[in-house]
């Protein structure tokens, strides 16, 4: 019997306890911004800060028309060498396989 | 220049086609391209907003149109060759896709440093830009297959389905603009307030030049890779003689 009357009263605790716990808290913001609203002072800049960074930076409209052309001319001379690489090794491969015909008596 | 070099570095190799008018091409394109340099930089005004950065449209759109080329003329190859398994209709479609690519990867490219002075980033999942990644990603797949040693007949197969299946994504691209909410630009595709009269010009002079220079190249690489499949050809007789 009193180990239910223990339980009865623990388990009310706990779910009254949170309840006023709870009210607690939420009382207490209102607590904070009143202190808040009574020294505005405390709300205005003290310094000014530099701001560095990205941020900071004017996009520099010329150095990217450059990059952009570098760009296409790059890639379009790394074309070029590749086309070039291929057709070389195509020619060599080519040769090569004449001269193993030649040399088997082959036409 | 490479189609000559190509053709007299092979002796006993059909040539590709008259080298003459292929030199023709290539000095008609460089004189276009003069001319695009000369319209770009001192016939165009700088552009009210952006500023110099602007002028990137003028190598960034035609590149975009120049890959299209690519990869249009890519799918046409593949699906002619799944047709007709002539293997110089396989050499066209690895030379659109080749083409393309490298068209697409200047598109990729130059976007994003125009899009970092004009949006304040360098990249945003805008409906053009995510398909346009798309198609590049589509036709990269289709070079990383060729690439494997000498492609049999399974592979170029494969291969072609995947060029068929990128077409699917090219009006995708071109008309994501005016399907879907996105902040591409649409100054020339019929939405924005357009261009004016020097800027059209100078835009039109490119289009003509990277045309010739895509059409250059997809012929050039064309003609390397018959060449390379009459190698792998010669090569397979000679081991089973």
């Amino acid at each position: 019997m009193r180990a239910l009357t223990v339980a009865f009263v623990l388990a009310i605790t706990m779910l009254i306890a949170p309840g006023l716990l709870a009210q607690d808290e939420a009382a207490e913001p209102d607590s904070t911004s009143e202190q808040g609203t009574e020294d505005p002072a405390d709300e205005r800049a003290a310094q000014f800060v530099g701001v560095r960074g990205p941020d900071a930076e004017q996009v520099p409209g010329g150095a990217l028309l450059l990059a952009a052309y570098a760009v296409v001319w790059a890639l379009l001379f790394v074309f070029l060498l590749r086309m070039r690489g291929l057709q070389r090794q195509t020619a060599d491969e080519l040769q090569r396989l004449s001269a193993e015909i030649r040399a088997s008596g082959g036409r | 220049m490479l189609a000559s070099e190509t053709n007299m570095g092979m002796k006993g190799v059909r040539p590709s086609g008259s080298s003459t008018l292929w030199g023709l091409m290539l000095l008609s394109t460089l004189a276009l391209f003069g001319a695009t340099l000369y319209a770009v930089f001192i016939v165009a005004p700088v552009e009210m907003q952006m500023g110099i950065v602007q002028k990137i449209f003028y190598f960034h759109v035609p590149s975009a149109y120049a890959m299209y080329l690519g990869f249009g003329v890519s799918a046409l190859g593949s699906m002619v060759y799944l047709i007709k398994r002539d293997p110089k209709w396989d050499a066209l479609g690895v030379a659109g896709a080749e083409v393309g690519t490298l068209f697409c990867l200047i598109v990729l490219l130059t976007g994003p440093l125009w899009a970092r002075k004009a949006w304040g980033v360098w990249w945003t999942w805008d409906p053009r830009l995510t398909t346009t990644l798309l198609a590049g990603m589509i036709f990269a797949s289709y070079l990383a297959l060729r690439s494997m040693g000498n492609a049999g007949e399974v592979e170029k197969r494969f291969a072609a389905g995947l060029a068929i299946f990128g077409l699917v994504d090219l009006p995708l691209i071109h008309y994501s603009v005016q399907r879907w909410r996105g902040v591409h630009p649409t100054v020339i595709t019929g939405k924005g307030g357009g261009l004016e009269s020097e800027m059209y010009w100078a835009l039109g002079l490119s289009f003509l030049a990277f045309t010739g220079l895509a059409i250059l190249l997809i012929w050039a690489r064309a003609a390397i890779e018959r060449q390379r499949d009459e190698t792998a050809r010669l090569r397979f007789e000679l081991m089973h003689r």
